[in-house]
């Protein structure tokens, strides 16, 4: 794969000059000792060593609320609303790249979602190789920190004042030389990017999973009637927290409003949870996951089987994002499926 | 990626004029639509479209006509139950809505031709069914025994009186109601829809059951219908959730790993007999 070396202060004219044409998200510091991405400004601060977003790059492909139509009342002709901005995800780490290409499978499985196929085909992705491993992911032991595409470009800070950029696509390389050409990555580069690596893998050795990730949708299957759903929703609050943080969940409900004329209107999804209590109720108040616990377990198995049945791979990337928004300290996935391990290792 | 000009949209309903709408009981109403544009609906037995009021809302109701060729006229029958079905109850002849669809699994028709179809019907189960029903009996000669269970709460309740009147004096088809609880004036059978099935004998190598109703219903029903010999690949069900996009996409309509609106609402026993969630 092609890479180049690119110095740190080569950063910020490229920054620059891509700003032009896009709109630029970088890892910065927010509130409270978290990171989020935030949009890049000349002497922005970028946060290369962030080790966890707060918020999900979900938002960029589907937004907490979007307009997919909009009406007229009297004629009844509909108009589709398909919003593209150019944007630029700058330092996304390999789990959330691989949330993203989770996304774009389901997405555009059966009917293609083509809202969010019009926002993702706007966007560059520039992935980065983490520096520092977040207290509640575990994301190195589901596989989830290597990814193989969905990236325009991946960063690898290999010294102080050096990246190595591997190409991901044509549109990524042109990005990256838009200012003139770049040394070709040396094969010490591409040690000291293998190193950067492995440094970031062993910082996250004490968050693991006890057996082999892979062996998770078959514990799922048979974890249907397993204690750890009980003991775990006993306490949850059902606020739905895991799901708005979560990169994977894109779930949806679908609204609608009458201008004060009532003679036009759009309608818009926003942001749902399987969480939620009436998520499942249908016409006439029957509600198909009334208790929490059948909640919270479709959530799982949501992550560790629904989602790996259609696509092959877990539909949890080890974040831990849930970990730390769930108030009730229920949500993580580690545990559950540690949990539902040790049951079933006891079990036979 | 995109194969489609971006500018197709599947959330885009097609305008259609509402022609008919006559009431079928206290709550439920039937209501015939045509596109606008002359387009017919091309739906088979099982399908549902979605429904759009605007400024209201959309949602998914089941085609309780049968497909045509000649006609784009379809029909709904609508209880009302919400604010959107209380907005459609509303709506005078001549007004207009959004439909998309048809979406979804339907019965799969080819298999029962031939064969004997045992209809089981709980509540509004029936409008769904009606399409197939009604399928059947424009092809009447195609199919074996047709017959048509139909358990309601109350008299009052009942829908399409009439129409299934008609169907039973053909003399071909054997509809048989009951109702859980009786006015004076019902002189027919009382009790829940397994109260019915003793009273039929099928060939249980040849029927096709094809059921609609409450959850609760499912479970006793199938039951019943095992004992009486009818394998699970022979019976086939209508499963109700929520849904918002009708593509598989916005997650409320799951059945565990399945989603109602692009792998159902029509199963084959068979294929939801695991699945913890269904029925």
């Amino acid at each position: 794969m092609t890479a180049y070396c690119l110095h740190m202060e080569q950063l910020p004219p490229l920054m620059a000059w891509w700003r032009k044409e896009y709109d630029v998200y970088v890892p910065v510091a927010a509130e409270g000792g978290h990171y989020d991405f935030a949009p890049w400004r000349e002497g922005t601060e970028i946060a290369f060593d962030y080790d966890l977003a707060y918020n999900t790059l979900k938002r960029y492909f589907l937004p907490p609320s979007e307009d997919l139509l909009t009406f007229d009342l009297a004629s009844y002709e509909a108009q589709a609303v398909f919003e593209d901005p150019k944007q630029i995800l700058f330092g996304v780490h390999p789990y959330d790249v691989r949330a993203v290409n989770q996304l774009d499978q389901l997405m555009e499985a059966g009917a293609p979602d083509r809202n969010y196929m019009a926002r993702r085909e706007a966007t560059v992705v520039m992935a980065m190789e983490p520096q520092r491993v977040a207290d509640t992911a575990f994301w190195s032991t589901i596989g989830a920190d290597v990814v193989s595409h969905g990236y325009d470009l991946h960063f690898t800070r290999i010294s102080p004042a050096n990246f190595m950029v591997e190409v991901g696509s044509v549109k990524g390389e042109e990005l990256l030389l838009a200012r003139g050409p770049l040394p070709a990555a040396t094969a010490g580069d591409r040690e000291a990017a293998r190193k950067a690596h492995q440094k970031v893998m062993d910082l996250s050795r004490s968050n693991r999973l006890n057996f082999d990730w892979r062996h998770t949708p078959k514990l799922m299957e048979k974890g249907w009637n397993a204690g750890v759903w009980r003991e775990k929703a006993e306490l949850c609050l059902a606020c739905g927290s895991c799901n708005v943080v979560c990169p994977t969940c894109y779930c949806f409900n679908v609204s609608e409003e009458a201008d004060e004329t009532l003679k036009t209107g759009r309608r818009f999804r926003e942001w749902d949870g399987c969480m939620l209590v009436n998520f499942a109720t249908v016409a006439g108040g029957h509600n198909f996951r009334t208790k929490a616990l059948e909640r919270y377990r479709h959530r799982y198995m949501r992550k560790g089987k629904y989602i790996s049945d259609k696509i092959g791979e877990l539909g949890c990337v080890g974040c831990g994002r849930c970990v730390r928004a769930c108030t009730a300290r229920i949500a993580n996935p580690r545990e559950v499926f540690n949990a539902l391990w040790e049951d079933q290792a006891n079990a036979d | 990626m995109l194969t489609k000009p971006k500018s197709f949209s599947p959330y885009v309903p097609k305008p259609a004029t509402l022609v008919g709408k006559s009431k079928l009981s206290d709550f439920v109403t039937l209501f015939t639509f045509a596109f606008d544009d002359g387009r017919i609906l091309a739906h088979r037995p099982g399908q549902f479209i979605m429904l759009s009021i605007f400024g209201v809302g959309e949602a998914p109701f089941s085609v309780s006509s049968p497909p045509t060729k000649q006609s784009g006229n379809f029909e709904l029958a609508v209880r009302r139950t919400g604010t959107l079905t209380e907005a459609l109850h509303r709506l005078e002849v001549g007004a207009k809505v959004g439909v998309r669809g048809p979406y979804g699994s339907f019965f799969p028709i080819q298999k029962f031709v031939g064969q004997d179809t045992l209809f089981i019907a709980g509540g509004l189960g029936y409008i769904p069914l009606r399409s197939l029903l009604h399928y059947q009996l424009r092809h009447r000669d195609e199919f074996g025994r047709i017959v048509v269970l139909i358990g309601t709460r109350n008299p009052k309740e009942r829908i399409f009186v009439d129409q299934l009147a008609e169907i039973s004096a053909r003399g071909d088809v054997e509809v048989l109601e009951t109702v859980d609880q009786p006015d004076p004036a019902w002189t027919g059978n009382v009790g829940v829809i397994t109260t019915l099935l003793p009273k039929v004998e099928m060939d249980p190598s040849q029927t096709y059951v094809a059921m609609v109703g409450p959850p609760i219903m499912y479970r006793f029903v199938i039951s019943e219908c095992r004992d009486m010999g009818i394998r699970g690949e022979r019976i086939y069900v209508s499963l109700e959730r929520k849904m918002k996009c009708g593509l598989g996409k916005c997650g409320h309509c799951q059945i565990n790993g399945l989603s109602t609106c692009v792998d159902g609402p029509v199963f084959a026993y068979t294929d939801i007999e695991t699945l913890e969630e269904a029925i």
